[in-house]
């Protein structure tokens, strides 16, 4: 176990976060192009996930276990939200068999 | 006895009695209502015996302290309940008590939602009559903002077809004037230190009323030097402080000495023309008149009369009491840009009023015209100028009021305001006639009538002030002619000639005992105070000396 | 900080609570429940403390603010009216539990002393408002809002995320103070710039929670949402969760990054004139009561970032002041659109448009006279809560010697004119447009808290400093 976040620093941290903000990137491109709510919400998972993904980086590096514990919060809240998330888009679902933002339509924007 | 809360508080407890009283009382509303108006037009003239004409301070002062509030490493603020008359007020807050007595009277003619009505008829006169006496900024601005209110909805609900549109220009034009207030008020508030209060803070003294000159000077080399910690510093809204340059902060905005800039322009300049546009709109000058003649035409009668008879007078007030003692050296500097002002609108409005067909306009825009000799004598700095300024708010109190009434007599009976639809009226209506006679000639500038005096003095002050140059007060004067030329063109159109109305198959009725009661002591406060115009004058001399001594 | 675990516990009891047959005794409950936990936190008054492992710290502020969200709460459950007396759909225990839930999580982002409990704490707050807002499951606007808020939600929180991430990057800690001393060793060691990692952590974390508390230009799904609620959860969000959300901005920006004024500020002047001039213009073309509280809000956000941006000592008492003053003149606003818009329903649907409130005062003057005066402190008119409200802002953003203060002030205050138009369209429709609204039965707690919050916002704009002198 102790090997784990030497194995993370073989790999330099610039790269770690180059590759967190282009994860990060293509999640708020999906969510601000994608029509389809599940995709959209698939984009903001990848968010999260860019974000799990740096903080540990950080971690490491700093030999600060504070990271990773954030990284737990994280996914423990994401868990949350996915389920009421879901259960939104299930709710429009059933109401009109679709999922595209574009047709809801009911407020003006 | 604290005679001025007295003033203020009866017609707001008043108002609320009204509020709550069930409705089979609804009849004595109005009988209330007179009742109250007639305590207070009392009141007033218990005021006007008792006030020592020799002394130049305010007197009948009255204060409390109102809120306190803690402003970390900025000091204390303090807002004072205070009040107190001077010579600039006393002529005001008289023509409040006459002006609303009578409206009481004319809104005898309400008919709908009386409770609505003359409650928010008692709030307006709490609010405006507290306006007069206010010397704390702060309250003065409560009362300033809070009489929008009860106008708003007096000209809203009862206005005539368009009320819904004028009450909200009406609105939304004083309150943004007032909002340049507000500005000027915060930042008058983080420039002014009160001395004695931080005397009381630091030590100098135990109680407020050890206060001696000498102390205050001690704190006023305090404060320049920088030696009170900021925590002690006690700001304040009190108008009697501010004139004082020793007690602004030395690094403060508006101290005179700073020389702060905004937007390049002086800090100090910047302020000043913020508070002449705020009451400029109120006054109303050209061109942020527009409001005035909407606001009228909808309005009530009474409320009509209340418009231009009081709440037109506050922004020449306001002008007295704020913006001229505040920043005298700014004042003389635009001593010209606000004469000029004030003969484009005597002129611009003289002529309006010459091309409206519609009586209430006519009268509203011969008000624009008239406020302008009052903008005029202001910005002459002269001791007749201002004098004569505060005369002719106070002559023009009394008649517009009349001249409002009068349209309002004539509506009464045709629903029809327009000029062109009267001829020959003098043959029906010789008293009526007669009334209208005296208010356009007493309005028009006639020797020994109260207008006369008005502007003749505000035009003599034109002419001697060293500030502005002569041409444009021989302009001025020319608005005297085309004064003379609407009024007595509209009397020879309605009165002469052969009697017909259009559209109308009753007869015409002359004035009934209630419009008699309010038209003849009008006309004769016109004439008393146009014959012995020490009246007011005694009134006035003293304070505006001491102003005078500001410049 | 016992009011949070108290909260959680009566949040669960209430869940309970729901299996007994009499639906009558939830809302007592709640209240009861609530008055409760603001007596606990009342006993953390004058005490600085640290809790669970110095994830929270409450002082005065935090109790201050904590006192104003449950007031808030108390207030919205009072006009709650057990949500309607529909069984079958309506679940009012879930929904009282839920608004318990959320003012745990106000409460977290007010207290917060750690990143995780702020993200934790925002969380918890919108994702009981996800499903709140969803919660008239039939109605396509509801089901349209939810998704909406839930969308924008979690984006706005990944941004948040990502903010948190980098700037720990930067400074090593969660801990807010230990980021402003990581804050301060980084600049002294780039030699007074900032490093990207810093940069753009403060400003992702700023944008996060300016989605949360919809200022411009991140304010686009906040009239969307707050209109196809149901309006008492609307009530709660526009004020409950704009208290916290500008309580959190404020906390972390004052607390862990006053070194780097220049990077926050600047962007945070544009964004609130964007804020003011977008909120207000766009809310005098409002045809719906309700859309143009929401746009009001959008408003009132942007003049309570004035205030947090001015940085001056008084920032504390003008934001906590100018909170309550604007929390409890919304709720009343929205305790009186609500039964207006039901009494006027067309159709089984409530009309919450002006023309609803059209001849109010004529059957139902305390209504009418409740919304004027909530309208009137929301537009900043004297002698109401919210004229003081605005005057304290103003002097903050005055004191500041700042040249770029003036602009805002110039802009605010040609804003707040602006207001007072749309702000008297329900005036003038109560009490000047012809219309016949039937007699509204109110229940007695109904009419007590209309009574309360009228005096209330008539009490502060009277004595200021009877609060004032406690913030």
């Amino acid at each position: 176990m102790q090997q784990i976040p030497d194995v993370i620093r073989e790999i330099p941290l610039n790269y770690y976060v180059w590759f967190s903000a282009a994860l990060f990137c293509i999640g708020i491109i999906g969510v601000l192009t994608r029509r389809n709510a599940i995709i959209i919400f698939m984009s903001v998972e990848l968010m999260l996930n860019s974000v799990n993904l740096l903080l540990v980086a950080f971690s490491s590096y700093k030999a600060d276990p504070a990271g990773q514990i954030f990284v737990f919060f994280i996914m423990a809240v994401a868990a949350a939200e996915v389920a009421v998330g879901l259960a939104i888009i299930v709710m429009i679902y059933r109401n009109i068999q679709t999922i595209d933002v574009g047709l809801l339509n009911k407020l003006k924007w | 006895m604290p005679i001025l809360s007295v003033l203020i508080f009866l017609p707001l407890i008043a108002s609320l009695v009204v509020a709550f009283s069930p409705d089979q009382f609804k009849a004595y509303f109005k009988w209330f209502t007179l009742g109250v108006t007639a305590i207070e037009l009392a009141i007033c003239i218990y005021l006007y015996q008792n006030f020592n004409h020799d002394v130049a301070d305010y007197q009948f002062l009255e204060q409390l302290d109102w809120i306190t509030l803690p402003l970390g490493n900025l000091g204390i603020g303090s807002i004072d309940y205070l009040l107190g008359v001077d010579g600039i007020s006393m002529p005001m807050v008289l023509l409040t008590g006459i002006v609303m007595f009578v409206g009481a009277l004319s809104s005898f003619q309400i008919e709908q939602k009386e409770r609505g009505y003359f409650s928010l008829y008692l709030l307006l006169t709490g609010s405006v009559i507290g306006c007069f006496m206010a010397l704390d900024m702060f309250l003065f601005y409560l009362f300033f903002e809070f009489m929008l209110l009860p106008m708003y909805f007096l000209i809203g609900i009862w206005g005539g077809p368009r009320k819904e549109y004028a009450s909200i220009k009406f609105f939304l034009y004083t309150l943004f004037g007032s909002i340049f207030i507000l500005i000027v008020m915060i930042a008058l508030y983080l420039s002014v230190v009160d001395p004695v209060e931080t005397a009381v803070r630091i030590g100098l003294i135990n109680d407020v009323s050890e206060i001696t000159p000498q102390i205050i000077t001690e704190v006023q080399n305090l404060l320049k030097d920088l030696k009170i910690p900021s925590e002690q510093i006690v700001h304040t809204f009190d108008l009697r402080f501010m004139p004082d340059a020793g007690n602004f902060l030395p690094d403060s905005w508006l101290n005179i000495l700073s020389g702060t800039q905004i937007f390049s322009f002086s800090a100090r300049a910047l302020a000043f023309i913020l508070l002449m546009i705020g009451f400029g709109i109120k006054l109303p000058a050209v061109p942020v008149h527009t409001w005035l003649p909407d606001a009228h035409v909808e309005a009530p009668t009474p409320v009509s009369v209340v418009l231009a008879g009081i709440l037109l007078k506050i922004g020449g007030y306001g002008f007295l009491r704020i913006a001229y003692p505040i920043f005298p050296e700014v004042a003389t500097e635009y001593a010209f840009v606000i004469v000029a002002f004030g003969v484009l609108s005597i002129i611009y409005g003289a002529f309006n009023a010459l091309a409206m067909n519609d009586l209430k306009k006519m009268i509203a825009y011969s008000s624009v015209s008239h406020m302008g000799f009052v903008l005029l004598g202001i910005g002459s700095l002269t001791s007749e100028g201002i004098n004569g300024a505060v005369y002719q708010m106070f002559s023009h109190g009394v008649l517009s009021a009349m001249l409002f009434l009068l349209v309002g007599v004539l509506y009464d009976r045709t629903h029809d305001r327009r000029i062109d639809s009267y001829q020959g009226l003098a043959n029906k209506m010789p008293l009526y006639t007669a009334m209208t006679a005296i208010a356009f000639f007493a309005s028009l500038g006639l020797p020994a009538f109260s207008g006369f005096i008005g502007e003749v003095f505000t035009l003599m002050g034109g002419f001697n002030s060293p500030l502005i140059p002569r041409w444009l007060t021989a302009i001025a004067a020319f608005g005297l002619v085309l004064g003379a030329g609407y009024f007595l063109w509209t009397l020879q159109r309605i009165f002469f000639g052969k009697y017909w109305v259009r559209q109308f198959e009753g007869t015409l009725e002359d004035l009934t005992f209630r419009e008699k009661s309010m038209l003849y002591p009008l006309a004769i406060l016109a004439f008393v105070f146009g014959i012995f115009p020490h009246l007011i004058f005694d009134l006035t001399n003293a304070t505006i000396s001491e102003l005078l001594k500001l410049f | 900080m016992n009011a949070i675990i108290a909260l959680s516990l009566f949040g669960i009891s209430n869940l309970f609570l729901g299996f007994l047959n009499n639906r009558k005794i939830l809302l007592p409950a709640t209240l009861v429940f609530i008055l409760i936990a603001l007596g606990l936190n009342f006993a953390d008054w004058n005490h600085e403390y640290y809790w669970f492992n110095n994830m929270l710290k409450t002082n005065n502020l935090s109790v201050n603010f904590v006192t104003i969200i449950l007031l808030s709460t108390f207030l919205v459950v009072a006009i709650s009216r057990s949500f309607g007396d529909d069984d079958e759909h309506s679940h009012p225990a879930e929904y009282y539990a839920i608004l318990l839930f959320s003012a745990v999580g106000a409460i977290m982002m007010v207290t917060f002393e750690n990143l995780i409990m702020l993200f934790v704490g925002l969380e918890i707050l919108s994702v009981s408002m996800y499903v709140l807002t969803g919660s008239d499951k039939r109605s396509l606007r509801s089901n349209e809002a939810a998704l909406k808020y839930f969308l924008m939600g979690s984006f706005a929180t990944g941004i948040l995320l990502f903010g948190v991430a980098l700037v720990y990057g930067a400074t090593s800690s969660f801990d807010i103070h230990g980021i402003a001393q990581g804050v301060a060793k980084a600049k002294e060691q780039m030699g007074g710039a900032y490093g990207p990692l810093l940069y753009s952590g403060v400003i992702l974390i700023m944008v996060g929670l300016l989605f949360k508390i919809s200022a411009a230009p991140f304010h686009f799904w906040t009239p969307d949402v707050y209109d196809g609620a149901p309006s008492i959860f609307t009530a709660f969000m526009s004020t409950v969760v704009k208290t916290a959300g500008v309580a959190a901005t404020y906390r972390i920006l004052s607390i862990s990054f006053p070194s780097v004024y220049g990077l926050w500020g600047n962007p945070l002047v544009y964004i609130v004139c964007a804020t003011l001039i977008i909120g207000n213009i766009t809310a005098v073309y409002q045809q719906s009561f309700k859309r143009m509280l929401a746009y009001s809000s959008i408003s009132h956000a942007g003049y309570l970032l004035i205030t947090v941006l001015a940085k001056r000592p008084e920032t504390n008492s003008s934001l906590l002041f100018y909170s309550l003053a604007y929390a409890i003149a919304t709720i009343t606003a929205f305790a009186v659109l609500m039964v207006v818009s039901e009494a006027q329903a067309k159709n089984g649907k409530a009309d919450e448009s002006f023309e609803a409130l059209n001849g109010l005062a004529n059957n139902n003057p305390l209504l009418a006279f409740s919304l004027t005066i909530s309208m009137l402190s929301l537009a900043g008119i004297p002698l109401t809560a919210g004229f003081f409200g605005k005057f304290f802002v103003f002097s903050d953003a005055f004191s500041n010697p700042s040249s770029l203060f003036k602009w805002i002030l110039v802009i605010a205050i040609l804003m707040s004119t602006v207001g007072i138009y749309y702000y008297f369209k329900p005036i003038i429709a109560a009490y000047m447009k012809k219309g016949e609204v039937a007699k509204i039965e109110l229940s007695p707690l109904y009419k007590f808290i209309l009574i309360l919050t009228t005096t209330l916002t008539i009490l502060l704009g009277l004595a200021p400093d009877l609060v004032k002198n406690i913030f």
